[in-house]
């Protein structure tokens, strides 16, 4: 198990938290609903927030490039729509295409990665920005049938915002909803989110599992030990994708549209925020670490919207959010350089 | 005679353990003093806390008092320490890879011209570069270097690295106090002499300095006083007339050291590996065309001058650099250089470069042993049918880890600490240990005792030894501590820029190999 103490963003996040959950109780907010609403979100957010650690693990910095996973997922959920497959089926389905389609992806992204080692987080997040665009030409021009996903007017390109309702809209949310007095535990979805866990943890406890941690620390060794760094890393990448193509596919089940065009872009940052809150430096991150970074980072941005609309401008909560998700990367970026510089 | 520094009653703890314990010291002007100890003995701390490193102050900075030229000095940061006269070598290197030899050698010294001085101040004016380059060439001059000033440091060899470091020190005109941290320790021997005479001539110039090194010949060779440290304590101390080896050795570690020596036997004549025209273009340290004969169960010495290749051999049969020629193992030939497919033919490259290429420093000790062992031969399996995503057996793992920390004596609170917490010395067992439990027929051991305590190096040395006669592993060591191949070897091969030069007897003088290592023919002496 690894050791762990406290850092600074999560004293910072945890006090943070403590006084929303004070101005939530003295408000007279109910704190229940609350709660339950934390759960789905962990879990909802969760899974894209433990798609970085493959790459994170394996040295190839923090996913900036998470929008191709995302995209990959977005792909797979429209081929289910479009041929009208609902519920558990159509959830599945969905996941079994974003697979297909991340594998792809993430093979392609791991060998441009390949090629501007050292420098993944920076090539990530413009990879990000040009493929959006382009897969903004793909939403328009896709010859999808299903009336629904298109453009009611024109009956041409997709909607910016597909609903799921009648699909596999809360799928996992519902799915086995314990309820113990005003307690909802949403047992599917968690149970969804600890398999997944699960899995990481065991791949990392297996040959190539560990083959990657150890190129992820210390890639010199590993060559001289045998190891091709450069496949091992692609494995990563595209899992990393994979598993990026799921969280979106779980993210849109709670959320209720599929959200097409420059949605995914700006998604990278709180799952990397997240991950950093939870202890991550950059390289080698330990499950519980994202878990509890988004648990810590998602509930308080729950608690921030009813409370700022009680006390403040409603607008703030949105100014709130951004500025805490990018000054938490930025004071990740400080602080490895400053002990970079130290060594 | 008036002291240049005087330390009285330093006491320094980190986090509550002592690092350093009531130490007494004092350097007069133009003093050679030493300072030897084991790793973690308190070396480093000394030094940093008399350059100022921020180090000291941001731990909770130190009790007692440091007087520099008769003033009482507390220092903060460097730049202070630099201002009053005080210079330090690193152990390791504080140059700018970017920037070029002048550069360096003239940094925060430029020579600017008068107008733009005038117009922007000394702080924004133009560098004048020529003037730069013709002061700091006579410096590296009087160092035996002839090297182009405009190179950039990062194309320099290490040796040459730490050559640059010390003329910049010198470079100085108002140098009072060096302090140098094992200066020596990336330097071949010649080298090391060259060194030792530019640090007489600074000391005969009237510069107090201060020396850490592990190689006590060093000390015994220039120092005009010495102290022993011992976990942080000053043990004891000697002047120029009572240096002794012995008595440094007995005091750094509170024992004597046996030393690792092998006893003298028949020569073997059945060669396992076969190199013919073999180059490796290893930057620094190319081999070109070399043809050698290793034979089965020999324990076989490199070594040469640094840069001439002594290294590369290992690296390139693992395929690190790109490799070219005929290499014949066991009577098959070898298609290509590749680490995989290498180690699974019962060959196995131990690096030089501990830090980079030896360790996991985050894993487990446990983890590091088994790896390669897992990875490549799949030991340690729980379900070897299960490939690349099987899980370990534990409990085979830890036991193995175990006898191997039995077996080798290294030194950790259990199995699972963290190697990077681990000395080097301790470092260097673990990456032994690794080897051996891929069990290999041919082990390629590049300076294993670099930058380790007295003792361990011996143990290190014994370890290699007992490999060698126990399981039969042939073993190739490059190293340029000739004194230690000298002990160990059966045959030394002399490489000099990049082809064998000469085989010689571990028995042959030192002329023979100071000959050799230069690339002169000597044949007459050899004869005689």
């Amino acid at each position: 198990m690894p050791s762990f103490s406290m850092k600074l963003p999560q004293i910072i996040i945890s006090t943070f938290l403590i006084l929303l959950i004070l101005l939530a109780y003295l408000l007279q907010m109910d704190l229940l609903v609350l709660f339950n609403e934390s759960l789905v979100k962990l879990v909802m957010n969760g899974v894209l927030v433990l798609s970085l650690i493959p790459m994170l693990n394996a040295g190839a910095g923090m996913n900036f490039g998470l929008p191709v996973g995302i995209v990959g997922g977005l792909i797979g959920m429209c081929i289910a729509v479009n041929y009208r497959m609902t519920g558990f089926y159509g959830f599945f389905m969905s996941l079994f295409f974003s697979l297909l389609i991340c594998i792809f992806l993430g093979w392609i992204y791991g060998l441009i990665l390949n090629l501007v080692k050292g420098r993944e987080e920076i090539a990530g997040t413009f990879i990000g920005f040009s493929f959006i665009p382009l897969m903004n030409y793909f939403w328009t021009l896709v010859p999808f049938t299903n009336r629904q996903m298109l453009y009611p007017i024109g009956g041409q390109g997709l909607r910016p915002k597909i609903n799921l309702e009648l699909y596999f809209y809360n799928i996992l949310d519902h799915l086995w909803l314990v309820k113990i007095g005003g307690i909802e535990i949403p047992l599917g979805l968690l149970a969804f989110f600890g398999l997944l866990c699960l899995f990481l943890y065991l791949f990392f406890r297996t040959k190539l599992g560990r083959a990657t941690a150890a190129v992820g620390e210390n890639e010199a060794f590993a060559r001289l030990s045998g190891l091709n760094v450069a496949n091992i890393r692609l494995l990563a990448i595209i899992l990393s994708t994979i598993i990026a193509g799921v969280g979106i596919c779980v993210y849109t089940q709670s959320y209720g549209f599929i959200q097409l065009y420059d949605e995914p872009l700006s998604m990278a940052y709180p799952a990397i925020s997240a991950i950093l809150i939870g202890g991550s430096t950059g390289k080698r991150t330990f499950i519980f670490e994202a878990v509890l970074g988004t648990y810590l980072l998602q509930t308080m941005y729950l608690l921030t919207v009813p409370i700022a609309n009680e006390i403040l401008v409603p607008e703030l909560t949105e100014i709130l959010r951004t500025f805490i998700t990018y000054s938490i990367i930025l004071y990740a970026l400080l602080i490895r350089d400053k002990r970079r510089s130290s060594r | 005679m008036t002291k240049l520094l005087e330390i009285k009653n330093l006491n320094k703890s980190y986090d509550g353990i002592p690092a350093l314990n009531d130490v007494n010291l004092s350097i007069a002007p133009g003093q050679i003093h030493g300072l030897v100890g084991a790793n973690g003995s308190g070396k480093s701390t000394l030094m940093n806390i008399l350059f100022g490193s921020p180090v000291i102050h941001e731990t909770g900075g130190y009790q007692g008092d440091i007087f520099f030229q008769g003033q009482r000095i507390s220092l903060l940061n460097c730049a202070e320490a630099i201002a009053k006269g005080i210079g330090m070598v690193h152990q390791e290197f504080a140059l700018i890879p970017d920037m070029t030899i002048g550069e360096n050698i003239k940094l925060g010294r430029e020579n600017t011209y008068h107008l733009t001085d005038r117009l922007f101040g000394r702080k924004y004016s133009l560098i004048n570069r020529s003037q730069d380059y013709q002061s700091a060439a006579p410096v590296l001059q009087r160092m035996g270097i002839n090297l182009e000033l405009g190179i950039k440091i990062l194309n320099l060899s290490t040796n040459i690295k730490q050559f640059v470091e010390i003329a910049r020190e010198i470079a100085r005109s108002d140098l009072q106090l060096l302090l140098l941290d094992e200066p020596t320790a990336v330097l071949n021997q010649s080298d090391a002499h060259k060194l030792m005479e530019i640090l007489t001539e600074m000391a005969a110039a009237g510069i107090g300095i201060l020396f850490v090194s592990h190689r006590l010949e060093e000390i015994q060779h220039i120092c005009d006083t010495v102290t022993v440290l011992r976990d942080g304590k000053k043990v004891s101390q000697y002047e120029k007339a009572d240096i002794t080896i012995n008595s440094l050795a007995r005091d750094m570690i509170g024992h004597l050291v046996s030393k690792a020596n092998a006893k003298k036997r028949e020569p073997m004549l059945q060669p396992v590996i076969t190199f013919h025209n073999f180059s490796v273009k290893m930057p620094g340290e190319e081999i070109k065309d070399l043809n050698l004969n290793i034979f089965e169960g020999e324990i076989l010495g490199l070594t040469s001058l640094s840069g001439h290749g002594k290294l590369a051999l290992g690296y390139g049969m693992m395929g690190l650099y790109p490799a070219a020629g005929m290499v014949t193992y066991e009577n098959a030939g070898l298609s290509k250089m590749e680490a995989r497919s290498n180690i699974l033919k019962g060959m196995y490259v131990l690096p030089d470069d501990r830090q980079d290429l030896g360790i996991l420093p985050e894993h487990s000790l446990e983890d590091n042993i088994i790896f390669t062992g897992n990875q490549i031969k799949n030991m340690f399996a729980r379900n070897p049918a299960w490939g690349f995503l099987g899980f370990i057996d534990r409990k085979k793992a830890k036991q193995h880890v175990s006898q191997m920390i039995d077996d080798f004596d290294i030194k950790c609170s259990s199995s699972k600490q963290r190697v990077r917490e681990l000395s080097g010395g301790n470092q260097q067992k673990v990456c032994l240990a690794r080897a051996l439990t891929v069990n290999p027929r041919l082990l390629f051991v590049a300076e294993p005792t670099r930058g380790i305590d007295i003792s361990a190096k011996e143990k290190i040395l014994q370890m290699l030894i007992d490999i060698n006669r126990s399981v039969k592993t042939t073993i190739v060591i490059a190293s340029s501590e000739l004194d230690e191949l000298k002990r160990v070897c059966d045959r030394i091969a002399i490489i000099v820029e990049g082809k064998l030069f000469k085989v010689l007897s571990p028995d042959s003088s030192d002329l023979e190999f100071g000959l050799a290592l230069s690339g002169e023919e000597g044949a007459a002496c050899a004869e005689l």
